[in-house]
């Protein structure tokens, strides 16, 4: 008890490590909702440069206008100042309605309307070539519609031909696509990682790489004991510092949660346990604390990025996918992921408590090896 | 008299370096053992090693009984003052003695014991780090005394500190000793050979035993050998 109580003091005292554990990971979450607040990216500015200012292209230009999603910020009079606004970041969407349009629609002569979208942000260029392909979609049905009447179909027919095959677009789990309910729990949560991993990496270096190591030593204290017990209390603050988080985002900032508390809490214990584990196991490597932190900054870092929540871990290469199943990082977001939108069960999430506790056991076995000598 | 220590064939190694090199020696029970060497003679990793804080690379060392290498139950019955500072930074004055007393598994009757005796209830709530060489080191006295320990070994007991703290730390040593203590103490200047009931020379990873008279001799030897070789009239 003296040694918990100690190790708690230790962390309550040290006012940089306490601001970081209490207040970054509750920044972070407030910091990350208010970016993603608008949950969906709309109002897109688009462009559009009808050279031809005929009917038919004025109908096509309020089209656009009408859509979901764009919103019309500028009538360019070329494709060059439409060029311009794109390079100058003006607008995202830019549409080249060319001279001839209505006379070609008129004629059922096909017609190339140019849809120009930024692509140097992938997140905004993503949604925006959505937009672009729902309002392209329709007027070219429209289109196809009008030259099957000319030629003679009955309307009904005509409108029948186009809607043969219908396909339902319905997204399960994030039906809205909501960008903040994907990003905002795990944004927040890998924050908390970041922070954790930090005060796990002074677990044994903290102590080894003191003066006062030589008082532990001298009373006789087990090591087995010493680090057990600090061990637990870093590991009951961490749990207590996640609880905020998921407090907030499922009671205030309404995120979808599809498991129960004690899955989480479940889920989380185990993942705290292995990730004590990682900075255990760099903080008995490390010569000294600025050292024990840089390892365990090295493997939180660039943890979120390849573990594949984001990113498909498919999609990566094959020695990647394999070194981010070594951490357990990546069996953390990916069962948030599962947990938070689909809860698949126990039978499915077995796999991810076994990694956890794989890791745990090879990286306090391998901490426990090195700090034997110290 | 019953030995406390018994140091025999001591090597320690650091790096390629050989700090002691077979280093074989003595204590008994209730006697005042001063260890005697120059900067870097390697009285703090012997201290440590005696102490059981620090391994060796071969011989043996049995304190108080048990071999320190295979059994750490001596560690009931000894104090450490050690020569760096090595109490707990984070920690205040009294909070350093009732972690450390809970360690040792002491009563908490014995805390408020050594806080009289080496007159440290002022500083109870002040932070280690804040507290003077001389209280610091009494501190230090008092959480190696926490347990009564049958042995005491200090490294730079008093050296730089203020005379009234120096005198504080005499008096409590005088009676730990009195109640039949055995104290080894490392030190750097001769004249602390005085207060000892022998002396043991470091010296190029050797030891070599005096009484403290023969060993202030010795001294005055190698400091007149120098002066000789100077010619100069150094003290």
């Amino acid at each position: 008890m003296a040694i918990m109580g100690r190790e708690f003091t230790y962390m309550w005292r040290d006012r940089e490590l306490r601001n970081i554990l209490l207040v970054g990971p509750l920044l972070g979450l407030l910091l990350f909702y208010a970016t993603y607040s608008v949950q969906a990216l709309t109002d897109i500015p688009t462009a559009v440069a009808d050279l031809d200012r005929s009917t038919a292209s004025r109908e096509l230009t309020d089209y656009i206008g009408s859509a979901e999603n764009l919103n019309i910020v500028a009538c360019p009079n070329s494709f060059e100042e439409v060029e311009e606004l794109i390079k100058k970041g003006k607008i995202v969407v830019g549409v080249v309605i060319p001279e001839n349009y209505g006379k070609n629609v008129s004629l059922r002569r096909q017609a190339r309307v140019e849809m120009i979208v930024d692509g140097s942000n992938m997140i905004y260029a993503t949604n925006a070539t959505g937009a672009v392909l729902s309002v392209t979609r329709s007027v070219g049905a429209k289109a196809g519609v009008q030259s099957l009447i000319a030629k003679g179909v009955h309307p009904d027919q005509a409108i029948g031909a186009y809607q043969s095959i219908s396909f339902r677009e319905e997204p399960w789990f994030n039906p809205t696509l909501n960008y903040a309910y994907f990003v905002v729990l795990a944004l927040a949560l890998n924050f908390w990682q970041q922070c954790c991993t930090i005060a796990a990496c002074m677990n044994i270096i903290g102590e080894t790489g003191v003066g006062s190591w030589r008082q532990l030593k001298a009373a006789g204290v087990s090591k087995l004991r010493l680090f057990f017990c600090k061990s637990a209390i870093q590991i009951c603050t961490f749990m207590l510092i996640v609880c905020p988080i998921y407090a907030l985002s499922f009671t205030v900032f309404k995120l979808p949660v599809h498991c129960s508390f004690g899955e989480l809490f479940l889920f989380n214990l185990a993942f705290v346990i292995a990730l004590h584990s990682v900075g255990t196991l760099a903080s008995s490597i490390a010569p000294n604390a600025v050292d024990a932190t840089r390892f365990g900054m090295i493997v939180a870092l660039p943890s979120f990025i390849v573990s594949g929540y984001t990113w498909p871990l498919e999609a990566m290469p094959g020695f990647v996918q394999q070194l981010a199943k070594i951490v357990p990082h990546t069996w953390f977001f990916q069962g948030i992921n599962y947990l938070t939108f689909k809860n698949p069960g126990w039978h499915f999430m077995v796999h991810f408590y076994l990694a956890f506790f794989l890791i745990a056991v090879a990286c306090y076995g391998a901490a426990t090896i090195f700090t034997c000598r110290k | 008299m019953e030995p406390v220590l018994i140091v025999t064939d001591l090597v320690q190694k650091v790096g390629k370096k050989t700090v002691l090199n077979g280093v074989s020696f003595t204590v008994h029970a209730g006697e005042r053992f001063g260890l005697f060497g120059v900067k870097g003679a390697g009285k703090t990793t012997l201290l440590h090693i005696l102490a059981g804080v620090d391994r060796f690379t071969s011989g043996s060392v049995e304190t108080l009984g048990y071999d320190v290498r295979k059994s750490g139950a001596f560690k009931k019955h000894t104090g450490l003052v050690t020569q760096k500072r090595s109490l707990f930074e984070d920690l205040n004055t009294y909070e350093n003695l009732d972690f450390i007393a809970a360690l040792k598994c002491v009563d908490k009757d014995n805390i408020f014991s050594v806080i009289d005796r080496l007159e440290l209830r002022e500083y109870l709530n002040k932070p280690v780090k804040s507290l003077e060489a001389g209280v610091y080191q009494r501190l230090s006295v008092a959480c190696a005394l926490l347990n009564d320990p049958d042995l005491l070994i200090a490294d730079e007991l008093i050296n730089g500190i203020d005379i009234y703290s120096r005198h504080i730390i005499l008096k409590e040593l005088e009676r730990f000793l009195s109640n039949g203590g055995t104290c080894v103490r490392g030190y750097s200047d001769i004249r602390f050979c005085e207060q000892m009931c022998r002396v043991g020379w470091l010296e190029g990873g050797k030891i070599t035993l005096y009484t403290p008279v023969e060993a202030i001799e010795q001294w005055d030897r190698q400091i007149q050998a120098l002066s000789c070789q100077n010619g100069t009239d150094d003290d």
